[in-house]
């Protein structure tokens, strides 16, 4: 049987090595932590009812509409914003060197920590109506789905053969059809591929995003997410059911209207050739194979091809003050782009730019942290480095079952072809839905939540290493089972000398984005109200989260601060050495 | 036809690259050439001297860093568009079709509609790939796909068309057959097709094809000689005219590959070629078995199956340790080259490591290493061969002394900590066997 095609492995944040950039990245991110922080203690909102959810199940299909249409609003939004990120990383070395190490921490801070911020200054914006509230929800869905897109883009790009390049060149293309018809096609797998794992990023704190309270505040949106923080809170057994429920048929159906064609669609734009036609069982989609055979596609297409023209006509009397325009505008950024004293004083402007922002950033970060006493700081750092115990034990929890689970679906083709996509699924749902229900769980067992935390946190990361172990070991040439075969090797050899090492480069990306998820889920695994009681262990995430529930912002900003330095810290010094080592003694390429 | 007005021409161009690890090299350096109306011209000589860069550079695909590049006597402003190119990896985009493909540059040109798919047509007509239309590349063969690199080239009715190595990656009988075909093209008014370009790595397509041939040298890229070559079109292989022109080629070629050493500077440090251990000693076998000990470079390349730029790097490897002399074009075994294929593999690793102790480059590290106690950093040794030689990628020169050095127990290499140590002498083989 021939092996499956799995995902590309995660790229994974913060392999890179620590510059001045990043230094420069920290502070702007601190200062915007800070300035949003600052903005939202300014605000004082007027009095609102917060939305009633409604937990009759016939509400719920409704609410789960609403939800999916703020994830794929922000997947929409996260592509284009990774077209133009990739893109302008790959295309200019100035920006590149900014850029990437921003995507980095990006990818790598807890973006949970903005939403107060963003909660208010959007509602400030919007006072009147829940649209601030909407677009502060989609806005962190979107910080969840993004940056993997911009990576995978921007590797598509650099990977890009030149010779292609040339042939669009030589063929007199414009950039814009260059972009459109080599570059976007070629990143297409990629982008698919990513989108998959992005969406599903993007549901992990949809039930805070949709109901979170800030001080006296309560935030509320509709959608499944609210509805099973409701549910939750009225102890409503049932209700918490449906939403599971409901939130399984939507990751179902979207899998199976939206990712296995689009995955079927995709093989058509492989750049190598040879991998495409022994690469194992081409995948397959009904609903693709439907929409290849239904007339009604074509006929769109041909609708969509007449009202072209018909725009084309229409914007005829328009073209000559374009035509006239449009090379002066091309021009000038050519210009300050190719002018070597346009170009220093460009250069000149973007560093001052960024230092005159680094330094305020800095400054409005003071502002806030100054608040915090000595005993504060303390008790950040104490609740750090607890919280930091729990994220290790994590990822040895999720080590420890994952890579031999991982190692036996990757070495046989007819398993993995079962599993995989009820582990897709499963992987896309939401953790923080499950964590009440594990607590209860716990509790019942006699376990705190101290400890309950610590599978909480194994709930956010251990797909990761699952995913990644299985793609290593499937990707293991077949030649060298063979020689294992041949050799007769004993099973425990076997698994020492050849699927651990082959599968350890990966388990240690697996580990960096398993590391952050579990940081990530820590805001909501220490802190948890559910049936009307609150429940806490003491730990960053559950500080961060006091924090928000009692508007104080200082402590906010300094345990997010914290929290961002400790992950940044951790994966440029100890995971970036660790992968480092992993690539050169155990990588494939020879 | 008699060669034209000039079309094409650079003057004193020069181009550098930056390579990722910062160094920088230069790959042409003060290039002036130009291409006339009618002609054929062929740019070869050994890899990296920097005869695809210059072809690039004719399209306005580059600018050169110094000097011009002019077209009908005006400078170029990117592309040109009188030219179109052939790409030896062809450069299809997979999502096309054979028809989508070949259409590519037809656009930009202002041609659309009926005009479009008439000039499609025509072009997959005269490449003879009718009935193709609607493949995809992925379904073509090797030499179909490089049809539809023509037949794009073509579609446009270019003046010019460069071509980069266009049938090397082809199998031989299907070059031969499309080689053929681009003289035909070529010869034929109606195409519109007048001049061409062509980098290969084949000394009979530069005899085949060109009427001037230009050989270039490298480190850094610059032009050795140009022949021009009379024998009237169309052109057949093994007659004597043909032979003597590659002949004449080959000779200009060894000339620029291995040049006679200087005798004025004896220590002069020279880089060690970029070949392997068993490179080498495959050349030494398979000079034992010829008469005398002694062969052509261009036999010999042609016996062992490698193209004559890796044939040459490997004699200069094997004459660096004197194991062979090149008198002219002849590669001659040496007594010592002898010897040291009698000897069994101990006996043949002290005898290199005598060799290479004597050899100006590894001579220079080994004191490095004395100096410093038995083991220096990579990057110190890094930047010192790249001070020496600034056009040398640095990095596989050292992979190349490392190889040698470990081979001939004499160098050791921790990759880890990225050091390169002198080895440690092993007491014998006795302490093994006692084992």
């Amino acid at each position: 049987m021939k092996p499956l095609r799995f995902p590309p492995v995660l790229t994974a944040p913060g392999i890179r090595r620590l510059g001045l950039a990043d230094v420069a990245i920290l502070c702007l991110v601190g200062g915007a932590i800070a300035a949003l922080i600052a903005f939202a203690r300014e605000f004082e909102a007027p009095f609102r009812q917060a939305v009633q959810i409604d937990v009759r199940p016939t509400a719920l299909p409704r609410y789960t509409l609403y939800s999916l249409a703020r994830g794929v609003i922000a997947l929409v939004i996260s592509y284009l914003f990774a077209l133009g990120y990739g893109w302008a990383a790959a295309k200019s070395r100035a920006a590149e060197r900014v850029l990437l190490p921003m995507l980095d921490i990006l990818q790598s801070i807890p973006v949970l920590g903005f939403l107060p911020g963003l909660v208010l200054g959007l509602m400030s914006l919007f006072p009147t109506r829940n649209i601030g509230l909407e677009l502060a929800a989609i806005l962190m869905i979107f910080t969840a789905q993004a940056w993997n897109l911009a990576f995978s883009f921007y590797n598509s790009l650099k990977t890009l053969p030149d010779s292609l390049r040339d042939a669009c060149k030589v063929a007199g293309w414009r950039a814009s059809r260059t972009f459109w018809q080599l570059e976007v096609p070629a990143a297409a797998q990629g982008l698919v591929w990513n989108g998959m794992l992005s969406m599903a990023g993007g549901w992990f704190f949809l039930m805070v995003n949709e109901a979170f309270r800030l001080g006296d505040r309560d935030f509320r949106l509709p959608g499944v997410g609210s509805y099973m923080s409701v549910a939750l809170d009225q102890g409503n057994v049932p209700a918490m059911a449906l939403a599971i429920l409901a939130m399984v048929t939507m990751i179902v159906c979207v899998d199976q209207l939206l990712w296995r064609p689009l995955v079927v669609w995709v093989e058509k734009f492989r750049l190598d050739e040879t991998a495409g036609g022994e690469g194992g069982a081409p995948a397959t989609s009904w609903v693709l194979e439907f929409l290849r055979h239904a007339r009604l596609p074509r006929r769109a297409a041909q609708l969509r091809r007449r009202a072209y023209r018909t725009a084309r006509r229409a914007a005829r009397p328009f073209e000559r003050p374009l035509a006239v325009a449009g090379p002066v505008i091309l021009r000038a950024p050519r210009f300050a782009f190719e002018h070597r004293v346009a170009r220093l004083i460009g250069a000149a402007l973007l560093g001052a730019g960024v230092a005159v922002a680094a330094l305020a950033g800095v400054w409005q970060l003071w502002l806030l942290l100054r608040h915090l006493g000595v005993r504060e700081w303390g008790t950040l750092v104490g609740s750090a480095a607890l919280t930091f115990t729990r994220v290790m034990g994590a990822v040895l929890v999720s080590t420890a079952w994952a890579l031999p689970a991982g190692v036996v679906i990757g070495r046989s083709p007819r398993l993995a072809r079962l599993l995989q996509p009820a582990i897709q699924v499963v992987a896309s749902f939401p953790a923080p839905m499950l964590f009440p229900l594990v607590v209860l769980l716990f509790e019942r067992a006699g376990v705190g939540l101290g400890l309950g935390a610590v599978a909480l946190m194994v709930l956010a990361g251990q797909w990761y290493i699952l995913f990644n172990v299985i793609s290593a070991v499937a990707a293991i040439p077949e030649q060298l089972k063979d020689a294992a075969n041949a050799f007769q090797l004993p099973r425990l050899a076997r698994w020492r000398s050849l699927y651990l090492p082959a599968a350890f480069p990966a388990l240690v990306t697996g580990w960096v984005t398993a590391a952050g998820g579990a940081w990530n889920g820590s805001i909501v695994a220490e802190y948890m109200e559910a049936g009307g009681t609150l429940r806490t262990t003491p730990g960053l995430g559950s500080l961060i989260s006091d924090a928000t529930a009692h508007a104080n912002f200082p402590l906010l900003a300094g345990g997010i601060v914290l929290m961002s330095l400790m992950v940044v810290g951790w994966n440029r010094f100890v995971w970036r050495a660790l992968a480092g080592w992993a690539q050169t003694r155990f990588g494939m390429a020879q | 036809m008699t060669p034209g007005p000039v079309l094409l021409e650079a003057r004193h161009a020069t181009q550098r690259f930056r390579l990722p690890n910062g160094q920088v090299l230069e790959a042409l350096r003060d290039v002036s050439l130009s291409v006339c109306e009618h002609e054929v011209v062929a740019l070869v000589g050994p890899s990296g001297c920097g005869k695809s860069t210059l072809l690039r550079l004719f399209a306005g695909l580059a600018r050169p860093a110094e000097g011009t590049v002019e077209y009908r006597g005006r400078p170029l402003d990117g592309v040109l568009g009188a030219a179109a190119m052939v790409f030896q990896s062809f450069a299809l985009l997979p999502w096309f079709t054979v028809t989508e493909n070949v259409a590519m540059g037809l656009e930009a040109r202002g041609v659309g509609g009926a005009a479009r798919r008439d000039a499609v047509a025509r072009a997959i007509n005269l490449v003879g790939l009718d009935g193709f239309e609607q493949a995809y590349p992925k379904e073509l063969s090797g030499g179909m796909k490089q049809r539809v690199g023509f037949a794009r080239a073509l579609a446009v009715a270019p003046e010019i068309l460069l071509m980069d190595e266009p049938f090397g990656s082809l199998d031989p009988l299907t070059a031969e057959n499309l080689r053929s075909q681009v003289v035909d093209l070529w010869r034929d008014q109606s195409t519109g097709v007048n001049t061409l370009v062509v980098v290969t790595h084949s000394v009979e397509e530069a005899v085949f094809l060109a009427g001037r041939i230009v050989v270039f040298g490298s480190h850094p890229g610059h032009v050795r000689e140009v022949l021009v070559n009379p024998i009237p079109y169309p052109r057949q292989e093994r007659t004597p005219e043909f032979e003597a022109m590659v002949d004449r080629l080959h000779a200009v070629l060894t000339a620029t590959l291995l040049p006679e050493p200087a005798p004025a500077a004896p220590q002069r440090l020279i880089p060690f070629p970029r070949v392997h251990v068993s490179e080498v000693t495959g050349l030494l076998d398979h000079l034992l078995t010829r008469p005398d000990g002694k062969g052509h470079v261009f036999e010999l390349a042609e016996d062992l199956g490698v193209d004559y730029d890796r044939m040459t790097a490997v004699v200069r490897g094997a004459e660096q340790l004197g194991w062979v002399t090149t008198p002219g074009e002849i590669v001659q075994l040496t007594l010592a080259g002898r010897e040291v294929m009698a000897m069994d593999d101990s006996a043949r690793k002290d005898a290199l490591r005598a060799r290479l102790k004597k050899h100006p480059l590894f001579g220079r590290i080994i004191a490095m290493l004395t100096e410093s106690e038995g083991a220096v950093e990579d990057e110190e040794v890094l930047a010192d061969i790249t001070i020496y030689f600034p056009f040398i990628p640095a990095d596989s020169l050292f992979q190349t002394i490392v190889e040698w050095g470990r081979y001939a127990e004499l160098l050791d290499h921790d990759a880890a900590a990225g050091r390169l140590m002198l080895a440690e002498p092993v007491e014998g083989t006795s302490d093994i066997r006692a084992d």
